[in-house]
């Protein structure tokens, strides 16, 4: 215990001395999270040659450090315009658009920005201290325990569809519709590509994503003159750092909630293949259910703001666990790191700790240093980010559509991508001008092809029979959770209503 | 002695037309002599920052050398590389200025078990760059430490067996070992290789099958129990035997075999340039520079192992057969 205190002090130090690499990558990352398409994961392998180049040591703080703020990046045209830049940001604008157009831009990015970082920091430190404990959570957490995960997050189409369940439920189906299109997992038998070479691996995740939230937004905000509502435009006429501190104390005010829903995304990230995508919209819909307040969700309320952002970037340090404890990679970020420390002759698995304590420790204590220094150098930009929503639309539309048509193309530089893009565009401008929930689609589009894949291995090992789903004792447990879960916000509010009633 | 020329309009006519259809023709003689006289295009049928990437990136930072032109890598990745190829041969002029960079084990299997809609003989593989035997491994706390355990309790029952994907040279090496033994196995497609390894090691599958260099990669929490070929590197594959040697079978060694393609109508209408890219390509393997580039980007380089039109053909031949002996146990058919 001793020599890992030891360790840890030297690293924090060695860490802290990095200051010079640690800040000129947060503001890298947030450019290539905020722009749509591009990823931590994309600039890593550009920039590939120059860590590679780079110390072992200087290498691993700038890949953790891009990591952790294109993350956080991916926040920030969610909230101000409606374009998450990754499917981990999806469930971020249900809640921070609106506070956006209600002129509360400015409070948004500030709550995100410290929810984002005190989730980071927090569930790095939980990482640090208990990974050999968090290690173990993927020995548990096989296709059936995941199975159930998932519908965690897709219950959330019924929370959504509660205003009007049966076009809630439509947009949900026609979501998991559009999910299910591309190869089978199993034997790559192509189903509903219509003949497109391109709808083979799925329907791609950004243009879906761009187009169902930022075009179809972008089509509707032409028809007026800027973003914001009246009120907005009031408060936005004069904005003050006070906004910022609002932002910050509210965000401190529900310093639970960051703890209880970064959790979430920890233990989500720890388990290989999961991903930022399931932890926010689990978070999300962990968060409404235990709400004394869900009728506020989506409609600017904080706490639907901070439980995604502490989500992602709890599964953010999550991703790391399996990484240097087990030397499996729990994303395609981690992947590359992984190269890059295998170009270095440093070797994985349980052995790491004992071998080279230092890189291990290093790469946790590097996350922590740059979430501790993006509070303090991105918390003052969130006043000059949030006059974006000033811009007349005539401007701002066409602005979103080129960007995220961009967005659309990075990922597989295919042309495909971008009418897809626009498509999505067309049917998230009908859904909201009939109103069907775009989240609803967009969730089936997301978790849609993880439940069927871990669905389909469930059934494949068990040879085709269904009761494997309920086979496993902590399966078992999170299907009673699951039902728990939904029928509780049922009980809650007849208990409102019977309060209300009482009153009245 | 005093000579003169006179020249008459018929001299002068007859040496203008000459020279002007010597000006023509110039481009298109000196374009077939000196080829390559713009970059060639790559077509590579998986992601960027891949394991093909990488490789890809190794092996043509020395033969753009050799070849004294650059290569621009494009990447089409989708559907087990079947987006890559139906690219490549549906839109790439067969011009010998676009090759395919694939990988002839788990994309030709593609094949055998599901035809493209192009005809696998109007390309071939013409420049082999390595070869990475399949093997079987278990995650560091199985129950299961040996083949010898893994057949014996597959008789007991069947046992599931993470693969990276159905159609691949590991899952056929298994399915062999399976119709030797009499053990009984339950291929389970875990979508990639790190998946393939997490399967293992966390237990969702009792064993997994994969290429070998990913299992050097995972390190000490897999242990590799049986190879699919032949074990070149003896410990960094914990010293596991070949199948043929453990079982007494006559498998060919299931790899993964990375190679250049070409459309066989670039090859038939510009002999000359093929020569060229082939003779470009055997000068590569004798650079040194070539092992150390292989190894900076993570390759083993005892996989390192050229192979030219005849061995890669062999290769899709074996591949081709196998897929379709298969074929009911890799469709579900």
């Amino acid at each position: 215990m001793g020599d890992t205190s030891t360790i840890l002090i030297e690293v924090f130090l060695e860490t802290i001395g990095f200051w010079w690499v640690i800040v000129p990558t947060i503001f890298l990352g947030l450019i290539v999270g905020g722009i749509p398409g591009f990823s931590a994961a994309n600039t890593i392998i550009i920039l590939m040659p120059l860590t590679l180049a780079m110390e072992l040591q200087t290498g691993l703080i700038f890949m953790v450090s891009l990591y952790c703020a294109a993350r956080m990046g991916a926040g920030i045209p969610a909230i101000l315009v409606n374009i998450p830049g990754t499917a981990g940001a999806a469930a971020t604008p249900l809640d921070g658009y609106p506070m956006t157009k209600q002129g509360r831009g400015q409070q948004a990015l500030a709550i995100s920005f410290v929810a984002s970082s005190l989730g980071g920091l927090l569930t790095t430190l939980i990482a640090l201290a208990a990974m050999p404990l968090l290690a173990r959570v993927g020995f548990y957490m096989h296709s059936v325990e995941m199975i159930v995960i998932m519908l965690f997050g897709i219950s959330l189409i019924a929370s959504i569809a509660a205003q009007d369940m049966v076009k809630g439920l439509i947009a949900g189906f026609f979501g998991l519709m559009l999910g299910a299109i591309g190869a089978d997992v199993v034997y790559a038998t192509p189903r509903g590509t219509m003949g497109f070479l391109e709808l083979y691996d799925g329907v791609p995740l950004i243009p879906a994503l761009v187009g169902l939230f930022a075009v179809s937004e972008a089509f509707i905000i032409i028809e007026k003159r800027v973003i914001l509502t009246e009120e907005g435009q009031a408060a936005m006429e004069n904005p003050t750092w006070s906004a910022t501190f609002e932002g910050v104390r509210e965000t401190f005010k529900r310093w639970a909630h960051i703890v209880w829903t970064s959790l979430i995304g920890l233990v989500i990230g720890v388990i290989p293949g999961a991903g930022a995508s399931i932890a926010s919209f689990v978070a999300y819909q962990q968060s409404r259910t235990f709400s004394k307040t869900p009728e506020k969700y989506g409609t600017g309320h904080i706490e639907g703001l901070i439980a995604p952002e502490a989500a992602n970037n709890g599964v953010t340090s999550g991703t790391l666990v399996p990484l240097l404890v087990l030397g499996i990679p729990g994303g395609a970020t981690a992947a590359i790191m992984l190269v890059v420390m295998q170009f270095h002759g440093v070797s994985f698995g349980p052995s790491l700790f004992q071998q080279e304590p230092k890189v291990g420790y290093g790469m946790f204590m590097a996350m922590a240093v740059a979430y501790f220094i993006m509070i303090l150098t991105i918390l003052p930009l969130s006043r000059y980010m949030s006059r974006v929503t000033t811009v007349p639309t005539i401007y701002l539309a066409p602005m979103i559509i080129s960007f995220t048509l961009v967005g659309a193309f990075v990922p597989r530089e295919y042309m495909f991508d971008i009418y897809l893009a626009l498509a999505f565009g067309v049917i998230g401008y009908i859904a909201r001008r009939t109103g069907y929930h775009v989240a609803a689609i967009l969730i089936g589009v997301i978790l849609g092809p993880l439940l069927e894949t871990y669905f389909l291995r469930a059934l494949k090992k068990s040879e085709g029979d269904i009761s494997v789903l309920f086979s496993s004792t902590l399966g078992n447990i999170l299907w009673v959770a699951l039902i728990v879960s939904l029928v509780l916000p049922l009980v809650f509010d007849r208990n409102r209503k019977k309060k209300a009633m009482v009153i009245q | 002695m005093k000579t003169t020329t006179s020249i008459t309009r018929r001299t002068l006519l007859g040496t203008g037309a000459a020279a002007s259809a010597l000006t023509l023709a110039t481009p298109s003689l000196l374009r077939a002599q000196s080829y390559p006289d713009g970059n060639i295009e790559v077509y590579i049928p998986t992601r960027e920052g891949g394991g093909a990437d990488r490789n890809f990136r190794a092996f043509s930072s020395i033969w753009k050398e050799k070849l004294g032109t650059d290569f621009e890598p494009g990447f089409y990745p989708g559907a087990s590389g079947r987006v890559g190829y139906e690219i490549y041969m549906g839109k790439a002029e067969p011009n010998a200025y676009s090759l395919i960079f694939g990988n002839m084990g788990p994309e030709v299997l593609n094949w055998a078990v599901q035809e493209p809609k192009f005809d696998i003989n109007d390309y071939f593989y013409f420049g082999r760059v390595d070869t990475d035997p399949c093997c079987v491994f278990v995650g560091a706390e199985s129950p299961l430490q040996s083949i010898e355990q893994i057949v014996e309790e597959g008789k007991k029952r069947t046992l599931t067996v993470g693969t990276s994907r159905m159609a691949h040279p590991a899952s056929i090496g298994i399915l062999a070992l399976g119709e030797e033994t009499g053990a009984k196995f339950n291929l389970i497609p875990l979508s990639g290789g790190k998946n393939t390894v997490a399967g293992a090691v966390t237990g969702e599958v009792d064993f997994s099958v994969l290429t070998s260099g990913s299992v050097i990669a995972a390190g000490d929490s897999v242990k590799t129990v049986l190879i699919f070929g032949e074990n070149r590197v003896g410990e960094a594959l914990d010293n596991a035997v070949s199948i043929n040697d453990a079982y007494g079978m006559n498998l060919p060694e299931m790899l993964s075999a990375r190679a250049f393609g070409i459309h066989r109508a670039a090859a038939e209408e510009f002999p000359d340039r093929l020569d060229i890219l082939q003779s470009t390509f055997d000068q590569t393997f004798e650079d040194p520079g070539l092992m150390e580039a292989y190894v900076a980007s993570g390759g083993t380089p005892e996989y390192l192992n050229k192979g030219g039109v005849d061995e890669c053909a062999q290769f899709v031949k074996d591949m081709l057969e196998l897929g379709a002996r298969y074929k009911p146990l890799l469709t579900g058919a």
